[in-house]
């Protein structure tokens, strides 16, 4: 029962952030709904519930969109046919495939903001997993079982993502650059050096004359979990899962792992206490781009199934806002994953059933981060008592000034 | 290996060790690398030397305005060959210079003798005999590097003051999106261009200015990590602006028609033969960045209102004990900074694209970010380094108008890949504002 309480109590601000900015979205909702608002002054109720009426109906396609529409649900549930049941089991399957990358991502973004290194380069080491994994696919194809192909894929593709984003860790460790700096340029290279890959006919898809590859479905294709037509729910979901395990076990019970939360939080103890805080740095970008890379080897070998030039779709950054918002750990990165997955493909269903546009999700998920880092406006506005963040919600930033090794 | 904290009799004595050997070995680490530097730069100039031998029968022509865009010109046709050979004995000279004067040469300031031959011979070498015209290439380095510049400036406020300031990008794009909305309205309601132009700037200055303060109120009174706060702004700008260009903008295209801000020739500055169509035809905001930058060092470096904003980033504890009120000064550092962004968001939307699209700044907030980190988080370094990218951008385009026959996704990666060699290799250990990012608590 106390335990109960406990977590209700952690439970809350949370919660209640949630709820604030999804009431901002449906206030941005509403004035910028013109075409009722423009009937103020000849029939103002109407206007106004017919404002409102356009949030609920926004909010309603949402909900459908990320867990199942209860109408079909209940049509499964009597009827049982596999096509009925793949109907309203695919929105809460499309969130889980949402989630994917976001899961990869944000744990490769903890790891590295947990080694101090503000990484935001997930989107470019994401694409060069995904180019690195295609070619690999594309070349094979034919010479080895596509079991085979697939693993090796999968395995060029995360040391892909791990060698691009080396580089910052490499270079700060070694001459200072700010990763800031370089994770930016790193992401517009790796657009490029895709978009230039994709030039190739080796890997483009023939006929085409926008850059996306080859379909590689046909070559090698993660197998999917449920077996019912149309859902694109894979292994890379579990494999995700477990990476998560993994990443808590190498950084809460290694030495490694301690190594590298201790550069992150004071660079100049970790030093004085005899370790390598350079090591620390490249390794966790390393890492970090080996998860992102993962991601991209994922979409391009089952979600997508093709390399193009938009396959990220800013994950990289949305994965920033996840990290922050689970606090940087791999449980939380996996709660916050689904709830943002959940997000993305509610909203797409909400843009295409009620005409709200999706991006308003992301001023939705901004507001969530705001009011989870700063309790104080939850306080305010909702009149509750709150407990203030655990320390590594209130801080991301070293202790120690960042100067090189 | 472990990391047990050992009791603090018994970590004193190796730490002792640890700093005397430190100094020798940073020392020697020192030499190593002016050592290395120079054989780098001798290379550089012996690879300039066999470019030369394969292309001095290639002249090239570079072509100047005198009087005005499309009138007299001037042009100097010299050989390729000859533009390596210069190269290759700066290059020769500073790597030369480097083993003679060991660690303490100042080899930065050399730099400037090397870059400027070695990047004309490039061009030169990319142009292979085609003509180009260095006046449009001036002019629309300083047009390009203006919202690069400003967005540095603004970045160089805050985290002087001791707040990081990762929301350029977010402010910068709120403020464009402003800036279009209010020029179009005034335009609908008054008829009036200037009056339009004026009014979008203002209110895209004011939009940005308050987020600005957002940042800091965030930082300050919630005591929200800043980087979390500068997230916060920049994927909350994306959300809002893209939602109302989509919802609004895109079905009621009279918002998005913003009166648009054209260059001015100066008066009689434009005159001068040469100089005046390069330097003295831009649009009035490259003229107002070099005001801002030139009046921000002034302010920086030579004022108490400076120097008290410098002691707020580097130690906050330190200026409050003497009776500054840091709290104030990173207010209004931010909400200076603020506005300062806000007139870069309204360049791209009144002056660049005419309009406002969705994510228009693509980036350009982070670049200016890289851009102050580049500059050493000084004015004028930082003008330097957007003039830099702003280089690559605008010869970029030069060269795809000659029509030279580069991977155009090379051609664009240029800019970055400098980019990284610049700040992994000159810059190097640079060091931002001691208390950029940590909380202050007033006593």
């Amino acid at each position: 029962m106390k335990r109960l309480r406990e977590l209700l109590r952690k439970a809350l601000v949370p919660t209640l952030s949630v709820l604030t900015a999804f009431i901002l979205g449906g206030i941005v909702i509403i004035v910028t709904d013109f075409e009722h608002l423009s009937q103020l002054g000849t029939d103002p109720i109407g206007a106004v519930l017919g404002a409102i009426g356009g949030v609920l109906s926004g909010y309603g396609a949402m909900l459908a969109g990320a867990f199942g529409d209860p109408e079909r649900i209940q049509e499964a549930l009597r009827t049982g046919a596999p096509r009925d049941v793949a109907t309203a089991v695919r929105p809460i399957t499309e969130s889980l495939v949402s989630s994917t990358p976001l899961i990869f991502t944000g744990l490769g973004v903890a790891i590295s903001f947990r080694a101090g290194m503000f990484n935001i380069g997930a989107d470019g080491q994401l694409i060069i997993g995904a180019l690195a994994s295609t070619i690999v696919t594309i070349l094979m194809s034919g010479a080895a079982p596509s079991e085979v192909i697939l693993i090796l894929a999968i395995a060029v593709g995360a040391l892909a993502g791990a060698a691009w984003g080396f580089v910052p860790g490499f270079l700060k460790a070694r001459t200072g650059a700010h990763e800031v700096i370089t994770t930016i340029m790193l992401n517009y290279i790796a657009a490029l050096v895709v978009f230039f890959a994709l030039r190739s006919d080796t890997l483009r898809a023939p006929g085409s004359t926008s850059p996306v590859s080859r379909n590689l479905t046909p070559i090698a294709d993660v197998p999917t979990l449920l077996p019912l037509p149309g859902l694109r729910l894979d292994m890379g979901f579990i494999v995700a899962l477990l990476m998560a395990v993994v990443v808590s076990w190498l950084l809460f019970r290694t030495t490694v792992g301690f190594e590298l939360r201790a550069s992150g939080f004071n660079l100049t103890a970790a030093r004085y206490a005899g370790m390598s805080a350079g090591g620390s740095m490249m390794l966790a970008m390393a890492l970090s781009g080996g998860l992102a890379g993962l991601a991209g080897a994922f979409l391009v070998l089952g979600t997508v199934g093709q390399l193009s030039i938009d396959l990220s779709g800013g994950v990289g950054f949305n994965a920033i806002a996840l990290a922050l918002l689970a606090g940087l750990r791999p449980s939380g990165v996996v709660l916050a994953a689904l709830l943002f997955g959940a997000l993305t493909s509610g909203g797409k269903t909400m843009n295409i059933v009620s005409g709200v546009p999706f991006d308003l999700l992301f001023f939705i998920i901004a507001m969530v981060i705001m009011f989870v880092a700063a309790p104080g406006l939850i306080r305010t506005i909702w009149r509750v008592r709150v407990p203030d963040p655990a320390p590594e919600v209130a801080s991301v930033t070293p202790v120690a000034p960042s100067d090189p090794v | 290996m472990t990391a047990s904290t050992g009791a603090p009799d018994q970590a004193t004595a190796p730490d002792a060790r640890v700093v005397t050997s430190g100094e020798g070995l940073a020392a020697r680490r020192a030499l190593r690398a002016a050592r290395l530097r120079g054989v780098v730069f001798v290379a550089l100039g012996v690879l300039s030397f066999y470019f030369a031998t394969r292309s001095l029968d290639v002249a090239t022509t570079f072509s100047f305005w005198l009087d005005r865009p499309g009138g007299e010109f001037a042009s100097v046709k010299p050989s390729v060959g000859v533009l390596w050979i210069i190269t290759g004995l700066a290059a020769g000279l500073v790597g030369i210079l480097h083993f003679l004067r060991g660690a303490a040469f100042r080899w930065r300031v050399w730099l400037v003798l090397v870059a400027a031959p070695w990047i004309f011979a490039t061009l030169a070498t990319l142009l292979a005999g085609k003509a180009a015209n260095l006046t449009g290439l001036v002019a629309s380095t300083l047009e390009l590097s203006t919202p690069l510049m400003l967005g540095a400036m603004a970045g160089i406020l805050s985290e002087r003051s001791g707040i990081f300031n990762i929301a350029l990008e977010g402010k910068m794009l709120v403020g464009a999106l402003v800036a279009a909305i209010g020029s179009s309205v005034t335009r609908i309601i008054t008829g009036n261009d200037i009056a339009a132009v004026l009014v979008g700037v203002l209110l895209a200055m004011l939009a940005s200015g308050l987020l600005g303060l957002l940042l800091a109120w965030l930082g300050i009174r919630h005591r929200v990590d800043q980087i979390i706060a500068g997230a916060v702004i920049n994927i909350g700008a994306v959300g809002i602006t893209s939602f109302i260009f989509l919802r609004v903008l895109s079905r009621n295209t009279q918002f998005n028609q913003p009166a648009t801000v054209s260059a001015i020739e100066l008066p009689f500055l434009s005159d001068i033969p040469l100089l005046g169509p390069m330097l003295f035809s831009s649009r009035p905001y490259v003229y107002i960045g070099f005001l801002i930058v030139a009046v921000l060092t002034y302010m920086l470096f030579r004022t108490r209102w400076g120097l008290r904003l410098r002691a707020s980033g580097e130690k906050p504890a330190a200026a409050g004990t003497v009776g500054i009120n840091v709290i104030a000064i990173r207010y209004q550092a931010l909400l200076l900074a603020g506005l300062i962004t806000g007139l870069a968001g309204s360049y791209l939307s009144l002056a660049t694209s005419g309009s406002f699209q969705i994510e228009l700044t693509a980036g350009k907030g982070f670049i200016a970010l890289a851009a102050m980190i580049f500059g050493a988080w000084h004015p004028v370094g930082a003008l330097g380094a957007a003039l830099v990218f702003g280089f690559t951008d605008a010869s970029q385009t030069l060269l795809s108008v000659v029509g030279v026959q580069v991977p155009p996704q090379i051609l664009s990666s240029i800019p970055y890949v400098i980019t990284i060699v610049v700040v992994a290799g000159v810059v190097g250990r640079v060091r931002g504002p001691a208390a950029a990012g940590q909380p202050y608590e007033q006593g």
